[in-house]
């Protein structure tokens, strides 16, 4: 009982204080975002961190990890911690490959991948939901169990295949892109002018329209569609009173297994279809260990997002577009990227400051301080930093936002069947 | 409370992810040793029982690990040796990699041949182990014991006639060149790359990218990260992209592909073994001959001629060379070959380091 208190009053108190995020508030964001990124480019000369090129490759990077966090997502709402999904993803990749390549369509791939997914997922809800295992070790062995089955498929199956070997597929066939018809010539040619904010726009606008593969538009679509079913629906609201309180979810007549069942597995499907996607689009290819520990950055993206679909899809994006700012060719628009950072930091320390709150605002200062100086003695950044840039950014944000940070209230805790009585 | 939870299951994540990488080995080396009868030391002739243990990729990566396969599969036909082959998984460790050969020891295997530079330390320990027993390594002069050969190549010549092949070839006057993981081997094709480039043409544009940083080493498997990389530096106006990426270099051609560019492969001629959709964008090959290498050595083995220490396989001794499959660099090959004779002939030196 006493808990119970606690944990309403613990939630009234942050609700003052956090603003409620509008779209109006969105866009405006997003709108600054664009205009501060412009003004670095044109001070810089980086034009390649608002290219088209950029764009689509972040794009294309985002989608595993977004995938991989929103599988998290839908097992962590319904209360299962789900480390499993590096296993998960990887097995996703693998059956994705195999089966694009033996019904030569990349659609049954994608199914395949899903459906591999989904059976890391069941099996990670067999072992935690029926019979109660700890979710991290059930986690760790489907992460064991997910390499190891795809190694053995590998070796089983890929060897006999026409340019295919122990650890990798044949060539997998690939999938349509589409573009936005007759937008990439006036665009592009526009963006190659470097024309304060129109270039920027148009370099924006190409990277998200043209030649963008139907698998991307499909997942993209899945981050709203999570929403609508785990925030809009009677099934939603149910799943999710599993992840904060099955107890009283249970008292009031939900299936509280069922749910839970659905949720993981789903989440693994989730996983699967990020895997489908890193072997058939991103690669054209299955290779073992092409991963990468994609699924970690997902969860971590996740719990970056604060539990919530916008929120995992701005990690992921972020993650994304950080990675591939680094790896075309990073130092230069890296390095670019740290002006960005002082002016964000000089906005938090004048926020502080007007809320008076003096030693965060004070540290803040001194960061932007500390950067700003390192950026004007340094032309460009060591491609040893460059690639820890995505990770940095994301360890900074995170640290930056733990404290508001709220998961859901039972995740991770192992419930049984009856327990309240 | 809440925090805490927070804290906790970052702590998890991170724990988990480190066992995972860890532990991921776990399933490569099961490889079942079939073979138990353990006679010791067979000593030379044929009938040789070779152990071959390989890197990451193993048999059918179609560059380096097949390369030396193929060295295997010739000493089989001509020298009548019986050959036993393991693999290596991404992610494992070093005591992994020990068992390995051990393994191969123990189950009476003499030559065992570790291709690649990750078989250095535990190559060290385990020669130490069994000094009856003849080992060789492929890629590093680092693993010193009287019974080890080390067979290396002398990348950054091979890498500089290529570089010369894109300079050459280039019509925007730009080449890049992708490498999987920055370690010191990689450098040296970088190295030599550059060099040539410039060579024959003092005012070209470079670029240069790496996939991953050590202990890192997915970036030799990552084909979507080496597509990035590529379509990045064509975008910065490169035409000619050379790639020492292993498995990421599939990436890296399908972005030559598609931004109408050219590719230049490396370790086998991968203008054969390269997947049909994208051969035709491939150049010329930096072809890096294990082959040779492996087949050299099993061949002294079996004449009893095996000396320890380092060989190097460089241009004159065809360790290394460019590939002219496609037909795409037949009308800059007189220059090509000229400049294979300077460096031969030592008027060109090429050094092994960047920045020289």
């Amino acid at each position: 009982m006493a808990t119970g208190i606690k944990v309403g009053a613990e939630l009234e108190a942050p609700r003052k204080a956090i603003f409620r995020l509008t779209w109006k508030t969105l866009l405006l964001a997003i709108a600054a975002l664009v205009v501060l990124l412009s003004v670095i480019r044109v001070i810089t000369g980086a034009n390649d961190i608002t290219s088209g090129g950029t764009m689509n490759a972040a794009i294309g990077l985002a989608v595993p990890i977004a995938m991989a966090g929103l599988g998290g997502l839908w097992a962590e709402r319904a209360g299962v911690v789900n480390i499993g999904l590096e296993g998960m993803m990887m097995l996703g990749t693998w059956f994705g490959a195999w089966a694009g390549v033996q019904f030569a369509n990349p659609w049954a791939g994608v199914v395949a991948g899903l459906v591999g997914g989904a059976v890391g997922g069941l099996l990670h809800a067999l072992a935690t939901v029926t019979f109660g295992v700890d979710h991290i070790i059930s986690g760790v062995a489907i992460n064991i169990l997910g390499l190891g089955v795809t190694q053995y498929l590998s070796k089983q199956i890929f060897t006999g295949m026409q340019g295919g070997g122990e650890t990798q597929s044949p060539p997998i066939p690939g999938i349509t892109k589409v573009s936005l018809p007759g937008i990439d010539g006036p665009l592009s040619s526009l963006e190659k002018q470097h024309i304060f904010l129109l270039s920027d726009l148009a370099g924006i606008l190409r990277g998200l329209f043209v030649d963008v593969s139907l698998l991307t538009i499909v997942a993209i679509l899945l981050i709203p569609l999570s929403f609508f079913v785990l925030w809009r629906t009677a099934f939603g609201l149910r799943l999710r009173s599993c992840g904060e309180r099955p107890v009283a979810a249970e008292s009031l007549g939900v299936n509280v297994y069922k749910y839970k069942y659905i949720a993981v597995v789903v989440s693994g499907a989730m996983a699967g279809l990020g895997g489908a996607f890193l072997s058939i689009v991103a690669s054209g290819i299955y290779r073992e260990g092409q991963t990468a520990g994609r699924g970690f950055i997902g969860l971590a993206a996740m719990i970056f997002g604060n539990w919530r679909p916008g929120g995992l899809a701005a990690g992921a994006a972020l993650f994304g577009y950080t990675d591939a700012l680094q790896l075309r060719g990073g130092g230069l628009s890296v390095h670019a990227l740290l002006l960005v950072v002082v002016v964000l930091l000089v906005a938090v320390t004048v926020w502080q400051a007007t809320r008076a709150r003096v030693r965060p605002a004070a540290i803040a200062g001194v960061m932007a301080a500390l950067v700003l100086v390192y950026y004007l003695v340094t032309d460009t950044i060591p491609q040893e930093f460059t690639q820890f840039t995505p990770h940095l950014v994301t360890l900074l944000v995170l640290s930056l936002a733990a404290q508001r940070l709220r998961m859901p209230a039972a995740d991770g805790v192992i419930y049984r069947k009856g327990q309240t009585g | 409370m809440r925090r805490d939870k927070v804290a906790k299951l970052g702590l998890a994540l991170m724990t988990s992810a480190l066992l995972t990488i860890s532990a991921a080995a776990c399933g490569g080396g099961s490889n079942d040793a079939k073979t138990g009868a353990s006679e010791g030391a067979a000593k030379g002739g044929g009938g040789a029982k070779v152990g071959l243990a390989y890197d990451i990729g193993g048999r059918g990566d179609q560059s380096f690990n097949d390369a030396a396969a193929r060295g295997l599969d010739k000493a089989k036909s001509e020298l009548k040796v019986e050959g036993k082959e393991l693999e290596a998984s991404p992610g494992e460790t070093d005591a992994q990699k020990e068992e390995r050969l051990r393994l191969l020891a123990q189950g009476g295997y003499n030559p065992i041949i570790g291709i690649g530079f990750a078989y250095s330390a535990p190559m060290t320990k385990v020669a130490k182990e069994f000094p009856n027993v003849k080992f060789a390594i492929v890629d590093d002069a680092g693993a010193q014991a009287p019974n080890i050969s080390n067979l290396t190549f002398a990348e950054h010549e091979g890498s500089f006639l290529v570089g010369a092949a894109a300079a050459l070839k280039s019509k925007k006057n730009s080449v890049g060149f992708v490498g999987g993981v920055k370690v010191p081997l990689i450098a040296k094709f970088e190295a030599g790359f550059l060099a040539g480039a410039k060579h024959v043409k003092k005012d070209i544009k470079t670029s240069v990218q790496y996939l991953t940083n050590p202990p890192d080493m997915t970036g030799f498997n990552d084909p979507a990260k080496g597509q990035v990389a590529a379509k990045g530096m064509i975008d910065g106006g490169a035409d000619v992209v050379y790639h020492a990426a292993g498995g990421s270099g599939g990436g890296v051609f399908k972005a030559a592909k598609e931004g109408n560019a050219m590719a230049i492969g490396v370790d086998s001629d991968q203008a054969l073994t390269a997947d049909a959709a994208v051969k035709d964008v491939i150049i010329t090959s930096m072809v890096k001959r294990v082959d040779v290498a492996v087949f050299d050595f099993l061949k002294s083995f079996t004449d009893n001629t095996v000396q320890a220490g380092e060989k190097v396989y460089d241009l004159k001794a065809g360790g290394v060379d460019y590939s002219t499959t496609g037909g795409k660099v037949d009308e800059i090959k007189a220059q090509l070959d000229e400049l294979k004779q300077k460096i031969i002939s030592g008027e060109i030196k090429v050094s092994a380091k960047t920045g020289a």
